[in-house]
């Protein structure tokens, strides 16, 4: 059953739209993602859910009640900030109980609280200690026991891992994955880190110049995405214009060159101008296994990444990116050869025109 | 372990004396002359017949009470003003700005003679005989209330621009959401929140006013009250050593509170909003 729902939400500021007709449900216990450049209006729409912003139209409805004009500290929501937020002349304790005191909560249950939200983020150690005194990474896991304390409703993560390093990016977002799952609450996450969005998330809202651009799983998103903002914005993509030749075969020609793909094509005509799209990861040196399309090229440059070795190649005219896994004891083409590369007749995507 | 020092340049160090020679000569001259009233000898007379006079305490502890309600006063005033147009009316800043550098233009000769004829007599609404407020000048509580609303006034500058610049070390905006999500209404956000972050600010502010209104003379002669101000002018007129010696302890009292300032902001306030 939908928990959250945002239906027709648009935000104006002057003459132009942060947010346009938005309309999202979310169930009980989903975390979903919204993802999306700087300014493409995840922001705002996180905002309004919390209360900073009121939408010019639309409604916010949660649990069933509307929320769309509540003040922000009429609703129960918890927000984590970029910036940690922590009251900076409370300790840790003091910080986590805020929230409980100001709704007058008695004594004893704040402190019972208090501990086992401590405890859920193992920061036992620091209890008594200030803002100041903690890391990156402990400020923003007690910002996240601040907000769970009071048992809200949603869950809203304004980009809360951006701020830190990446070792710690990582741990702690798996971390905030496993609390989230374990108390089973509503989530809404903000990034612009697709990585992120892919890993943490039920599903994801990618967002470009304040409208939806697709809403479905990790999987789908990264795997089918309809539209090119979200298949270049989402992963590494080779993209090309592309002309149709055979609507029954699927059947392509990039710069003359033919491809055939298992896109549906019953509202494409031959000669229909279209746009391809086709991950790096799916193309690999036919030698090893020939699927439907065999392409030959040549290796224009080579990029080693660590563990996926990126190669350049010219199909035609067209330069197409290729991933290869490093594997040290193989050997790798040399700039300038000839050879052939293959890919299935799935990895031919068609996008969605703008 | 070998220390190593920054090698200070030689102008710097010029800067620094002179600096110093500047503010501690006539300190130091004011100190000796203070300890001269006995012939050929260097005693503390002035200072024992400075607070041996009724007067002394009676005018200090007056100008003292007048000194907390001007900063209660003003921090009930000046803090949600500076917070809500630093959170909600940034466009206003100037114009408040502007305002608050009012007291340094007007001076306090026409703020007092202004305040005497508004308040000295009755307002009525016009046309009837209905009274909205007395004379405030005709009572000791009314005169009080302007008093303290006029040293509001002179040391505006001083209070707002100290909040105004505690509020910009502080995260004021995102720290204010982070207690309204928390469930936190503006009273409590303000109290709870914003006030013991600029804490030493606040104390900054406090400080300057509290030196402002020891000292001050024009409005507390005109209004007629018996304050500290008043109090050390006139014995200035009829004697030379104990003014001297009052000055100086001023002077120590001021450096107290500072070191109080220090005292009560060296720990963990200083680092409000770091993150």
């Amino acid at each position: 059953m939908t928990y959250l729902t945002l239906s027709n939400i648009s935000k104006q500021f002057a003459d132009s739209f942060a947010v346009e007709d938005f309309n999202l449900d979310i169930e009980k216990g989903e975390f979903v993602s919204f993802l999306g450049p700087s300014g493409c209006g995840k922001t705002t729409t996180l905002r309004m859910v919390a209360g900073f912003e009121i939408p010019t139209s639309g409604t916010i409805t949660l649990g069933g009640k509307d929320i769309t004009d509540n003040a922000p500290n009429q609703r129960n929501v918890g927000m984590i900030f970029q910036a940690y937020a922590l009251f900076p002349n409370m300790t840790v304790s003091q910080n986590i109980g805020f929230g409980l005191r100001v709704r007058k909560e008695p004594e004893t249950a704040v402190k019972e609280r208090v501990q086992e939200m401590i405890s859920l983020i193992n920061l036992e150690k620091h209890a008594d200690k200030y803002p100041y005194q903690l890391s990156g990474g402990q400020q923003q896991r007690v910002a996240l026991a601040r907000a769970l304390a009071n048992r809200p409703q949603v869950l809203l993560l304004d980009e809360p891992l951006s701020a830190l390093d990446a070792k710690i990016r990582v741990s702690l977002r798996a971390e905030i994955r496993a609390i989230q799952k374990r108390l089973g609450i509503t989530a809404i996450f903000v990034t612009h880190d697709q990585e992120e969005a892919l890993s943490i998330s039920d599903r994801i809202v990618v967002m470009y110049e304040g409208k939806v651009e697709q809403v479905g799983t990790p999987f789908e998103i990264y795997n089918f995405p309809k539209t090119q903002f979200v298949a270049n914005f989402v992963g590494a993509l080779n993209t090309a214009d592309a002309e149709v030749t055979d609507t029954s075969k699927g059947l392509l020609a990039v710069n003359g060159v033919q491809f055939v793909s298992s896109e549906k094509m019953e509202n494409l005509r031959k000669g229909d101008k279209v746009r391809v799209a086709i991950r790096p990861e799916r193309l690999s040196f036919a030698s090893e296994l020939k699927k439907a399309n065999v392409l030959d090229c040549t290796i224009e440059n080579i990029t080693f990444l660590g563990s996926v070795v990126r190669i350049q190649v010219k199909i035609g005219d067209t330069k197409f990116n290729m991933d290869t896994f490093n594997n040290p004891f193989l050997e790798l083409p040399h700039i300038g050869d000839t050879t052939q590369i293959t890919c299935s007749r799935e990895a031919v995507l068609i996008l969605e025109s703008e | 372990m070998i220390m190593r020092f920054r090698k200070i340049p030689f102008w710097s160090w010029l800067w620094f004396g002179l600096g110093v020679v500047y503010f501690l000569v006539p300190l130091l001259a004011t100190l000796e002359f203070s300890l001269s009233m006995e012939r050929d000898k260097i005693g503390l007379l002035a200072y024992q017949r400075a607070f041996e006079d009724k007067n002394f305490i009676e005018t200090f502890t007056y100008s003292n009470l007048l000194a907390v309600a001007t900063i209660l006063a003003s921090i009930v005033l000046i803090v949600p003003t500076a917070y809500w147009i630093r959170l909600r009316l940034p466009e206003a800043r100037r114009i408040i700005e502007f305002i608050t550098l009012l007291p340094f233009v007007v001076p306090a000769i026409i703020l007092v003679f202004g305040l005497i004829r508004i308040y000295s007599s009755s307002l009525s609404v016009p046309f009837t005989e209905i009274e909205i407020f007395r004379p405030l000048t005709n009572t000791k509580f009314g005169t009080n209330i302007l008093i303290v609303a006029g040293y509001m006034v002179l040391a505006m500058p001083y209070m707002y621009r100290s909040v105004d610049t505690g509020m910009r070390t502080v995260d004021v905006r995102t720290l204010t959401e982070a207690a309204q999500s928390l469930g936190a209404n503006w009273f409590t956000i303000i109290v709870r929140v914003i006030l013991p972050n600029i804490r030493s600010a606040l104390l900054s502010g406090a400080l300057l006013t509290f030196a402002i209104v020891v000292g001050e003379v024009i409005l507390a002669s005109f209004l007629g009250v018996d304050a500290f101000g008043p109090y050390l002018f006139l014995l200035g007129q009829h004697r030379a050593y104990e003014p001297a010696a009052l000055t100086f302890v001023t002077f120590l009292l001021t450096w107290a509170a500072m070191g109080l300032i220090q005292l009560f902001t060296g720990g963990q306030g200083q680092t409000a909003g770091a993150h």
